[in-house]
């Protein structure tokens, strides 16, 4: 079958992807020359005029709403240079960044998971060929050069390349700060027992607390720390230094401060509203300034410790998809951050393995979506005022729906036989 | 206290000498109107040293400070009147050195309504954006709130002024709380605040007839009864009519006279008849429905008016929004998206535009904005020019109801024209400025005003917001809280515990 050998060939899927790409970039240009309704997003307007400040000698934070670092609009700089051609420059850079983290899934599902070439191709197409990712890098987001970065962050750190790993991660945490959760797992990971030191200790000295922190401070784990944080300070003072304060209010503490009480699929997002405005009785608790709690504790503490040994992907994935639901914003571009890892958690998982949860699961989350853009719509272009319970209702099924699938990644992952540990206990 | 009172009439032909009256005795005088239908004018100029203290002190914080109110009920305009704001109260100053942060905020709360959302000079003003550097008559900075009426702000200061004892002085207040428009500038240069009150009719839409008696002996009250007469200079606008100086004429004085006109009349070119007409060329506004949370200004236009009335013109509207509107400037930059709203550009954007901000945390009062419009002609008699201006809310205060209904005062739209004597206007005595777009444009500007047109309603639209319903919001924090942990604990359950993974794993195994 035509199908089947085409899984079959790098080329031709690889092909396919970057045509998939060439094919929305050259739609996207048509349709901004033609409509008045944009293909391209409204972010990548943002970043390009951040880019022509900055070809001006200003600062990127001349431009309302950047709040990212400059690094990405310096990464855009071909941008102002005259023509369509140049000002798609940006665009053509997050669909090479798309592109070129499918090959690295491509090879880590081969060298890590021991695929062969046409199974590894078909999970790395749920990135390559998802018209979803292609769509959102050639509209412009800056969302899917994350994707390469942080696959290759995996991939580092998969090959033990700690060096190359730190790097990725200071710069990540730098770009995006959310990848710092993969921090946590990524440390829990490279135990001696995975970097294949040999260590003739004794259950005595485990014993001894000060000995236990010994054993956890490994070599890789000191150097995974001090490239990765020695990365992450030389590009803030860096950019501190050439773009001052607001460089810090508006990449980081606007993120920390911001009060999001426009509708989003947070959970949080009607009590944020509720509480953030000024009304005459006010017996809140205001608990929702608490939400970070239960967000990080899974995110950065109790899923890397429980499952990093198991499995470092399919721990990532849990982690991200823990620190997308319980965030306290929630848009749709939020989650190419966890669809990133689907393609190392699939094979194998429950949602594979049993159609019916499988489906049931993807049906819900498109139904809790749907329901809620629903009301949205209501609200946002004809004015009713659904706010509730119409969107904190579906808010809060769509989250339901999330824990839900969550539970299930966790429990797979959790079931994983931990394969290389036990390797590593014959071999001690 | 100096006081000129002008009637312009608006049909020369209906109007004759016999209708006015004038006595005279000793120095006092009375002049009398009889059915005279005209747009009337009273400009009323004080000395600091005339006002109460406290009213002399508040000027006397300021630079200069331009205060101007403009009723929502629509009119039609009489030549040299013809000038627009949008409704409600505008106030343009310029603080001292010295005038502290809270003044403005202290006599807003103290003259006109305690309730105001003001915080400080800085944070609730806007600077005035001024592209005419030579525009040094603007004043810096400019407050705005929507005010359908100002009866109540005048019983109060009649208290204050007038002291309950001196029945002219409530009599002219209340006059004044009668008008379509008033402005009070007062600046240090002058040390005098004038203030100006306009009717565009007499009571209830007709003719005047009322007597006008010089007050306390002392200040001239000068009356002039005018009417608009043809001019060959296309700059310049020429009256006649009568001047009475009251106490000193015993009869009306004939006057004529032409002066050129910042505030030049829009007119209709092909008029044969020997008095101007006005031009056929209006304007509606209204709102995209349902509007949702991105309303969509609607501007109207008869399209086979829009002919410019000379080549250097160009179509313009001055919006002031207050801040629970923002206009995102970056949308009106691609040049399809301008000519699919029938817009040239937007000229100018001050005062809140965070494009994210709910209102509860917005500062300034607001924003103003100056487009250039499109005006694409057809001769097609019914055809009509539709420019649409897109706005987005912000999010308002959660509420004991669903929606809460916020006034938007209309623009003003007008045609901004190439004038050769832009010095010269300042000395027309009918001269208005400080209406917070001048200072867009070059000193050489005309501006042909467009008439609004309504269908009954005021020049004001009225928007529901959603907002959150705190009769609904009963369960919202506990239900979200309650569920974010039961799912937590959940999570930590699979994560930790054995239950699940006993099931599943037994399932796995079979």
């Amino acid at each position: 079958m035509a199908f089947t050998s085409f899984f079959r060939s790098p080329q031709q899927v690889f092909t396919a992807s970057v045509l998939l790409r060439v094919t929305f970039l050259l739609y996207g240009l048509w349709q901004d020359a033609n409509s008045p309704m944009k293909y391209t997003d409204i972010d990548y307007y943002v970043f390009t005029s951040a880019a022509r400040f900055i070809s001006r000698g200003q600062s990127p934070y001349a431009r309302d709403t950047y709040r990212y670092t400059p690094l990405l609009a310096w990464l855009i700089y071909p941008t102002v240079w005259p023509g369509q051609f140049w000002f798609s420059f940006g665009k053509v850079l997050f669909a090479v960044g798309d592109v070129a983290a499918g090959w690295m899934m491509y090879r880590i599902l081969k060298e890590h998971r021991n695929m062969g070439d046409e199974r590894a191709l078909k999970f790395a197409s749920i990135w390559l060929l998802n018209p979803m990712v292609a769509t959102i890098s050639t509209r412009g987001s800056s969302e899917g050069l994350l994707g390469v970065f942080v696959t290759a962050l995996l991939w580092a750190v998969l090959a033990k390349r700690i060096a190359v790993a730190g790097f990725l991660l200071g710069f990540a945490v730098h770009f995006k700060i959310y990848p710092f959760i993969y921090a946590a797992s990524i440390v829990w990971w490279l135990d001696d027992g995975r970097v294949g030191n040999k260590r003739n200790s004794t259950a005595k000295e485990l014993t001894s607390v000060f000995n236990q922190i010994l054993a956890f401070l490994n070599h890789q784990r000191i150097a995974l720390a001090i490239y990765s944080l020695i990365t992450f300070a030389a590009l803030n003072i860096v950019m501190y230094v050439m773009y001052g304060y607001p460089f810090l209010e508006h990449s980081y503490f606007y993120h920390l401060i911001r009060i999001d009480h426009r509708h989003n699929f947070s959970p949080y997002n009607t009590l944020l509203y509720l509480n953030s405005s000024p009304h005459a009785t006010s017996s809140s608790f205001e608990l929702e300034r608490l939400a970070f709690v239960p967000q990080l504790l899974l995110s950065a503490v109790f899923i890397p410790l429980a499952l990093a040994k198991k499995d470092l992907p399919g721990t990532m994935l849990a982690q991200t998809f823990a620190f997308v639901t319980f965030n306290k914003v929630c848009t749709s571009q939020y989650f190419l951050w966890y669809m990133m890892f689907l393609p190392y958690y699939l094979p194998g998982s429950t949602l594979l393995q049993s159609p019916t949860i499988g489906i049931s699961a993807l049906v819900l989350w498109i139904l809790g979506q749907f329901a809620w853009l629903q009301q949205g719509f209501q609200l946002e272009f004809n004015g009713h005022s659904t706010f509730v319970p119409g969107l904190w209702v579906s808010s809060i099924l769509f989250f339901l729906v999330n824990v839900g699938i969550l539970g299930i990644i966790i429990q797979d992952t959790k079931s994983k036989t931990h394969s290389k540990a036990v390797n590593s206990k014959k071999s001690s | 206290m100096k006081q000129r009172i002008t009637y312009v009439v608006k049909d020369p032909d209906s109007f004759t000498p016999e209708q006015l009256g004038v006595q005279k005795h000793d120095v006092q005088g009375s002049f009398s109107v009889t059915g005279v239908e005209a747009a009337k004018e009273l400009r009323i100029t004080l000395g600091l040293d005339e006002l109460p203290s406290e009213l002399s002190a508040a000027f006397q914080t300021w630079h200069e400070l331009h205060v101007r109110w403009v009723s929502p009920e629509p009119y039609v305009s009489t030549p040299p009147f013809t000038s627009r704001v949008s409704p409600g109260l505008h106030v343009l100053f310029t603080p001292r050195k010295s005038t502290p942060e809270h003044a403005l905020c202290d006599q807003l709360h103290r003259f006109v309504d305690s309730g105001l959302k003001c915080t400080s000079i800085n944070e609730t003003s806007i600077k005035l954006p001024v592209i005419s550097e030579r525009f040094s008559m603007s004043a810096s900075a400019q407050y705005y709130t929507f005010r359908p009426s100002i009866r109540d702000i005048a019983l109060r200061l009649s208290d204050q002024i007038c002291g309950g004892y001196d029945d002219a002085c409530e009599i002219l207040i209340t006059e004044l709380a009668s008008a379509s428009y008033i402005d009070i500038d007062y600046d240090t240069i002058t040390r005098a605040v004038v203030i100006n009150a306009g009717w565009p009719s007499g009571r209830g839409g007709g003719a005047w007839t009322e007597t006008v008696y010089r007050y306390r002996n002392k200040g001239t009250v000068e009356i002039g009864v005018l009417t608009h007469e043809p001019n060959p200079d296309p700059e310049d606008i020429q009256f006649g009519g009568f001047l009475t100086v009251l106490g000193q004429d015993s009869s009306p004085k004939p006057t004529r006279f032409q002066t050129p006109a910042r505030h030049y009349p829009l007119l209709s070119p092909s008029s044969s008849s020997p008095t101007p007409q006005p031009h056929p060329l209006t304007y509606t506004t209204s709102f995209q429905h349902p509007t949702g949370l991105h309303p969509t200004l609607l501007l109207t236009f008869p399209s086979r008016h829009l002919t410019p009335p000379n080549p250097s013109c160009k179509l313009h509207t001055h919006l002031t929004l207050p801040s629970y509107l923002f206009i995102d400037k970056y949308q009106f930059t691609d040049p399809l998206f301008l000519s699919s709203k029938n817009i040239k550009s937007l000229r100018s954007l001050s005062g809140a535009t965070d494009l994210e901000a709910p209102d509860w945390v917005i500062k300034e009062w607001g924003s103003a904005a100056l487009f250039e419009l499109a005006n694409t002609q057809t001769q097609s008699p019914s055809a009509q020019l539709n420019v649409s201006i897109p706005l987005h809310l912000r999010y308002l205060p959660a509420s004991n109801t669903s929606h809460t209904r916020v006034p938007v005062p209309w623009p003003v739209v007008f045609w901004a024209c190439r004038a050769d004597e832009g010095a010269k206007m300042a000395a027309n005595p009918f001269d208005r400025v400080h209406l917070g777009y001048e200072a867009l444009f070059g000193l050489k500007t005309r501006f042909m005003h467009v008439e609004p047109k309504t269908s009954g309603g005021e020049l004001v639209e009225w928007i529901d917001v959603p907002v959150l319903d705190l009769n609904k919001t009963g369960w919202v924090e506990w239900g979200t809280l309650g569920t974010v942990v039961l799912a937590f604990a959940g999570l930590c359950w699979v994560l930790f515990g054995r239950g699940w993974k006993r099931v599943e794993s037994g399932k796995k195994t079979q």
